[in-house]
């Protein structure tokens, strides 16, 4: 039994989108507590190591690159306005810009001069979390299948999660309609100058995004997305007040407990009331939408340690950088290599898990969209 | 098993949201000697003359013996460079830079609870301004003259050659009650002289890079970008690094008619009038001072860090590791599969 359940387990299937949030989401947290280089490349690393094992061959799937990119680029920014505005923080100065003077309003801010190594580094260790964080994200749109993420919402969810889901599909729909376009022009074997090129793409790109996202919309629509029966204004307005208001709340409060220097009294009392306030929304919006789901994605073990993974990388950073500070956000006071100790660094290891433990994916062409987990693999005759 | 799936999400958000308890005890017992100069800065004890500035660290409640220390440099700064310059290790805020100063000599440690009313467990990450209950005051004074509370920021103020500049642990305490480092301002051989400095001007406008008359602006290392504290009146916090807020003064001097404006009248009276009194005269008697030392014997910062932290040689050589074997491991991954794709 226990076997057959394995084999069941490892058996090539998608697996459950809201795993794969949970298991990046808890990775982005891991990063969002530190600035230490080494444990921000190790995240890195590991994010990257289980998309490459774990993605499919989705349109979505692909979209991973772009948000790599979009990293490296924020890193790229980040480290360029150290250069910019006044990176004299320290005293190994690396570089001796000419200083431009500016008016005495614009007291505070400082153009080019000198920049110490000290500031650069600081404004690298800065990019490389956020960079790692928008790498995190990346990996679950690539992951997670943003239609059975749809379907998968609780009714009660049902509102706020159609909008979601929508707007986090967009960037992944960008770079399918990108290669799409791209595919198209290098079959028809055009070249141009570069400008030409970006005139080229853009427009149908776009185009083709807001035609899609139209198709989206209208399928959404004959399937009965967006119907919520005939309730009175006032339920409506009622439920509208509350679901944003409490998500909003709840946004706040989640903001004030992961960053270190907001209030504490900020954090719990308002995370509570946010909680409140949106489960309050969800048990009015959810008495009110009344829909069914067909063979509804199940969470079985993989869901379970893939979720359950991310989730201990997060707290098992909590935990160590409220003991030990100094080594999650290494010192630029005097230069050295940033330090680093054993415990954060197995913690983010452990994120490593849903590359073993969880099913490879679907193949293409057999795993379609609405196909659930548990049917049984079409044979193919031969 | 999906209803499980938003009482996971709350647990948590729950989990993470409880702050770890108790450190290992392994780490407290380190505290007491978290010091450390760099000896190649500076000089131990008093200056000697009065061309250098004497800089006094004084730990007030953190515990830990006060450190005095000689930058006898034969050039004018900031006070941030007479700090750095007698060898004293710092660290500023991660908001601010150096331009507000958090830790000094290690102190408070990142692993330290300080005792903040409200706050027992407090731990000073270097983020964000400090608290107002817990920060590192900043002082100076001429030699023979008393104590006063610098209404200027670190990198805005210019060192007295022959001076004092005193930073002292200020935990719970007001803006009066500030507390006054435990040293005299009176360099040894020189006791029983008159203070003959006259007091600073306080800022004149809200702009954080105005600069104390006499401090060269291009010289100093980050003469603008200081902002520490300064116009940040919606924290209130630690006073002592704003030159915006008035708050500390000359209140927190020892004596009667320190600094103040009272005093400035009388500057220029000479002759046939009598002898001034006394302007700003300390009234601290050398012999009274607490035990201090010149900082010798402390060990270098980036060891006792390391130490703290429980960091380890091998684990960044590891990571390194571990990072290109996970990396290699995804493109033969990648590769693999478009092999079989094609």
């Amino acid at each position: 039994m226990v076997g057959s359940q394995l084999a069941g387990n490892l058996l090539p299937r998608d697996l459950h989108p809201l795993a794969w949030w949970v298991w990046a989401l808890g990775l982005a947290v891991a990063a969002s507590r530190t600035t230490n280089p080494w444990l921000l490349l190790l995240v890195t690393a590991v994010v990257v190591h289980v998309v490459v094992s774990r993605r499919s061959d989705a349109p979505w799937a692909l979209a991973f690159r772009m948000y790599v990119y979009l990293g490296l680029t924020i890193i790229a920014i980040r480290v360029f306005f150290r250069f910019v505005f006044g990176g004299a923080e320290g005293t190994t100065i690396i570089l001796r810009l000419p200083e431009i003077p500016l008016p005495v309003w614009a007291a505070g801010i400082r153009l080019f001069g000198d920049v110490s190594a000290e500031s650069v580094l600081g404004g690298l260790y800065d990019g490389m979390r956020l960079a790692t964080m928008v790498i995190c994200v990346g990996a679950a749109n690539a992951l997670a299948n943003p239609k059975r993420l749809l379907k998968s919402m609780p009714s009660a969810l049902y509102e706020i999660g159609t909008t979601v889901t929508v707007a986090l599909a967009v960037f992944p729909q960008l770079a399918e309609s990108t290669q799409r376009v791209r595919r198209a022009r290098a079959l028809r074997g055009t070249g141009g100058s570069r400008f030409e090129v970006l005139r080229s793409i853009v427009v149908p790109v776009l185009e083709d995004a807001l035609d899609r996202s139209l198709t989206l919309a209208a399928s959404m629509d004959s399937r009965g997305y967006g119907r919520t029966g005939s309730p009175s204004r006032a339920s409506r307005r009622i439920t509208g007040t509350l679901m944003a208001t409490g998500l909003v709340g709840v946004c706040v409060g989640v903001y004030s407990t992961l960053d270190g220097t907001t209030p504490a009294l900020l954090a719990t009392p308002m995370l509570l009331a946010g909680l409140g306030l949106a489960v309050a929304g969800f048990v009015v919006a959810g008495r009110r939408v009344e829909r069914s789901q067909y063979r509804p994605d199940r969470w079985r073990a993989a869901e379970l340690a893939t979720a359950l993974s991310g989730i201990a990388v997060a707290v098992a950073m909590f935990r160590t950088s409220s003991v030990d500070p100094t080594n999650l956000n290494p010192s630029l006071t005097t230069l050295s290599w940033p330090l680093l100790a054993w415990p954060p660094v197995l913690a983010i290891l452990v994120g490593l898990l849903p590359a073993i433990a969880t099913p490879p994916p679907a193949p293409p062409h057999v795993g379609l969209d609405d196909m659930p987990d548990d049917a049984p693999i079409p044979a193919r005759s031969s | 098993m999906r209803r499980l799936l938003p009482l996971a999400l709350v647990v948590a958000v729950v989990l993470t949201a409880v702050p770890a308890t108790a450190p290992p005890p392994a780490v407290v017992g380190l505290l007491e000697t978290a010091s450390a100069i760099d000896h190649s800065k500076g000089t131990p004890g008093f200056c000697t003359d009065d061309r250098g500035v004497t800089v006094v660290v004084d730990f007030q409640e953190l515990g830990g013996t006060t450190i005095v220390r000689c930058f006898p440099g034969a050039t004018d700064g900031t006070g941030l460079d007479a700090l750095k310059g007698a060898g004293f290790q710092i660290a500023g805020v991660q908001r601010w830079g150096e331009a507000f100063i958090c830790r000094i000599e290690n102190r408070p440690a990142a692993n330290e609870a300080v005792a903040v009313d409200g706050r027992p467990d407090y731990r000073e990450a270097c983020l964000d301004t400090p608290p107002a209950g817990a920060y590192w005051s900043y002082w100076h004074a001429g030699n023979n003259c008393s104590w006063s509370y610098s209404q200027w920021g670190v990198k805005n103020r210019s060192f007295l050659r022959g001076g004092f500049e005193g930073w002292s642990f200020s935990l719970n305490a007001s803006a009066d009650s500030n507390p006054v480092p435990r040293i005299a301002p009176v360099r040894p051989g020189t006791t029983g002289q008159r203070c003959t400095t006259d007091p600073e001007p306080p800022p004149t406008s809200t702009d954080p890079a105005e600069q104390q008359p006499g401090v060269d602006p291009g010289g100093s290392s980050g003469a603008a970008g200081s902002g520490g504290g300064f116009g940040d009146t919606s924290s209130g916090a630690a006073p002592g690094s704003g030159s915006g807020s008035a708050g500390g003064g000359p209140g927190g001097g020892t004596t009667g008619g320190s600094g103040g404006p009272g005093g400035e009248a009388d500057g220029s009276a000479g002759g046939a009038l009598p002898a001034p009194l006394p302007r700003g005269q300390t009234t601290q008697d050398p012999s009274d001072n607490v035990v201090f030392t010149g900082g010798d014997e402390a060990r270098d910062v980036d060891d006792v860090i390391r130490e703290q932290s429980g960091a380890s040689r091998y684990a960044p050589w590891a990571t390194a590791g571990l990072v290109l074997l996970l990396l290699v491991g995804a493109g033969i991954t990648a590769a693999r599969r478009r092999a079989r794709r094609t």
